[in-house]
């Protein structure tokens, strides 16, 4: 107890140095804390967006079914199993011809009258001649479709012959998730299995609740975690990435804290003879010196707290961080702006992470007291 | 004379130089008694801080022994020589070695926050430490803020605060002035007498001699004459 009070004076009595290093520091905790909040808003967009736009609660998958190999949509479809509520999905590849160009997309069946995902399936009424489609923002920046234009869709069905009609452009979705929108093109769900000749067939059902379905030959359940994995992976990629950044304003920040060690145990010999004759231990001394400099940490944290947390506040409370990067060069979902997201576990986390850290580099310097011979100390003639 | 607080017999100090040593101290035999006002008189690299130090137990004799308080300094452990100082021994140095960033007061009351002591009885016990001194008024003050007397009688209130058996004083005089000199000698005689503290000085300074009721002369190591002063 004593030892921290004499600590922090002794800290606080250094002046400016200790400000030029707790500042330093305290700016490596914002860096740290602010970049993976945003990481972590990101990822709870994207999971939020993904869920309600694409996968649901879960989804059944035709055993077949690959979504990285789109030449297993042929094959990857069977009768819509009873019992299950959810939104059945029925898959094709097609072309579609905007202003004379081709172009492969994934012809997506929905039905029209669901409403687990926020596709915007209730425009997409079965329909003669005309057929409504559906298409995201991004899609329709591609292709240059607008609502109430036409273009032809040239597929082939279950027998594989080819077959083409005249659809219309009847909705233009805005979401974050460019699986839903990049190449994709939305239809209803009774016309797809009439044009493939696939009665009441699907390829994939997305779920209304997160109950656990057990798996059959024909379909597999896949949970949301799996589901999700791919944007966790991608997120702990992107803060692997991120860490450099912080990693090195925090050894930078850390590397004056250490030379100030270095510095203190030098100058302040005669100060550490002093400590020993008055009667404390050199390993006390030592003590003494490490919690002076792993107290920068602390004081970096209340200091950092003081002039980041309104910053931080100010940037969520205004809307979060614009974002230039759009989904499709991403690979996955973002907003036009992120809110970050700071938890107690990871301002806790960092503040314990920094605080380690600043003490093993204060002890490190500190340490040579206990080799110091009381007499040379109070001589100060020790190098 | 009375019981010995501090004894050495043969004591010699050798510090490596080069590939060789150097005698600093040699066949040192000294009995000192509790309550004593003695000085170690002797003109500079004689060995009077060396000696002081061995009795402080902030080092060791290369040989014979030096007890102190009935303990032979070269057996202590570390924690245990700590424990003698900050229990029993108390120091002065030439050139003050107050703790810059500390206040008077804190600078007082270090040594006891070391021990288990409770906050009134620190307080109490800090102030009277500055009143012997005559520096109530300076609590607040930082070190930097004192004139060199003043900085030593924060020194002598500090290593007194905690009424230890002995006091080793390192040429206390040798900073200040006459007129601060004198002051600080005769605040020391009252303590000693009021709290039969042992006090030993190593000095060359006549102004302390006078006040030196034994005086045992060093040269080149050695102890040259052991002069008990009957009275003034
Ligand atoms: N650590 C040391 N290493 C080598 N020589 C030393 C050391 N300490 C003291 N000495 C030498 O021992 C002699 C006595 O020193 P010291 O006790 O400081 O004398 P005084 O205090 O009487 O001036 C001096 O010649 C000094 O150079
Ligand atoms: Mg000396």
């Amino acid at each position: 107890m004593t030892t921290l009070k004499l600590a922090l004076r002794n800290l606080l009595g250094a002046g400016l140095r200790t400000w030029l290093n707790v500042f330093a520091l305290s700016f490596a905790y914002l860096a740290i804390i602010f970049l993976n909040g945003l990481m972590d808003g990101w990822q709870k967009q994207a999971k939020k967006d993904t869920i309600e736009w694409e996968y649901g609660k879960g989804q059944l998958w035709h055993h077949k079914y690959d979504p990285y190999d789109p030449f297993s949509l042929k094959e990857a479809h069977s009768i819509i199993p009873e019992g299950i509520t959810g939104a059945p999905i029925l898959i094709t590849q097609a072309s579609i011809y905007p202003e004379g160009r081709m172009m492969s997309v994934q012809l997506k069946g929905i039905k029209s009258d669901q409403n687990i995902i926020n596709i915007p399936s209730s425009k997409l009424q079965y329909s003669e001649d005309n057929i409504p489609i559906a298409i995201g923002t991004q899609m329709s920046e591609t292709t240059g479709l607008k609502i109430g234009d036409k273009t032809i869709i040239r597929w082939r069905d279950v027998n594989g012959t080819f077959d083409a009609i005249q659809v219309e452009v009847i909705e233009i979705f805005n979401n974050t998730v460019p699986s839903t929108d990049n190449g994709q093109v939305w239809i209803g769900l009774e016309q797809l299995q009439k044009m493939m000749n696939l009665k009441s067939e699907a390829t994939i059902i997305v779920l209304s609740t997160n109950k656990s379905i057990s798996s059959t030959d024909e379909w597999v359940y896949k949970d949301l975690d799996f589901l999700l994995m791919d944007i966790d992976n991608m997120i702990e990629a992107k803060k692997a990435g991120n860490s450099i950044i912080y990693i090195l304003l925090l050894v930078l920040a850390l590397l004056a804290v250490f030379d100030t060690q270095v510095l203190s145990v030098f100058r302040r010999q005669k100060e550490i003879g002093t400590y020993i004759a008055l009667g404390m231990t050199r390993w006390k001394v030592v003590m003494l010196f490490t919690i002076e400099g792993g107290f920068n940490s602390i004081l970096a944290a209340i200091l950092a707290f003081a002039y980041g947390a309104p910053i931080l506040y100010l940037v969520n409370k205004a809307g979060g961080i614009p974002m230039v990067a759009d989904a499709s060069e991403v690979g996955m979902s973002i907003a036009d702006s992120l809110i970050p997201s700071y938890t107690i576990s990871l301002i806790l986390s960092t503040v314990l992470i920094v605080v380690i850290c600043a003490t093993i580099v204060s002890f490190i310097p500190a340490r040579k007291i206990a080799k110091m011979k009381p007499t040379d100390a109070l001589k100060g003639k020790i190098q | 004379m009375k019981e010995a607080i501090i004894k050495s017999k043969n004591l010699t100090k050798k510090f490596p130089v080069g590939n060789g040593y150097f005698t600093a101290l040699e066949d040192i035999n000294l009995e000192i008694g509790k309550g004593e006002f003695l000085g170690l008189v002797g003109p500079s690299g004689s060995g009077k801080t060396t000696l002081l130090n061995i009795f402080g137990s902030l080092d060791v004799p290369s040989e014979g022994e030096a007890t102190v308080m009935d303990k032979n300094v070269s057996q202590l452990s570390h924690g245990e020589s700590a424990e003698l100082r900050n229990k029993h021994i108390g120091f002065i140095f030439q050139s003050y070695n107050l703790l810059p960033v500390y206040t008077v007061y804190e600078n007082v009351e270090f040594a006891l926050l070391l021990q288990d002591k409770s906050t009134s009885e620190r307080k109490k016990a800090v102030m009277d430490a500055l009143e012997w001194v005559g520096l109530t008024d300076k609590v607040k003050s930082k070190p930097a803020q004192l004139s060199g007397g003043q900085s030593q009688r924060v020194a002598i209130a500090r290593a007194m605060v905690k009424k230890p058996d002995i006091l080793l004083a390192d040429e206390p005089t040798a900073n200040l002035d006459s007129e601060n000199s004198h002051h600080i000698l005769q605040t020391m005689v009252e303590l000693n007498k009021e709290l039969d503290t042992t006090f030993i000085f190593s000095t060359h300074d006549e102004k302390v001699m006078k006040y030196l009721r034994r005086m045992v002369h060093l040269k080149d190591g050695k102890i040259d004459k052991d002069q008990l002063i009957t009275s003034l």
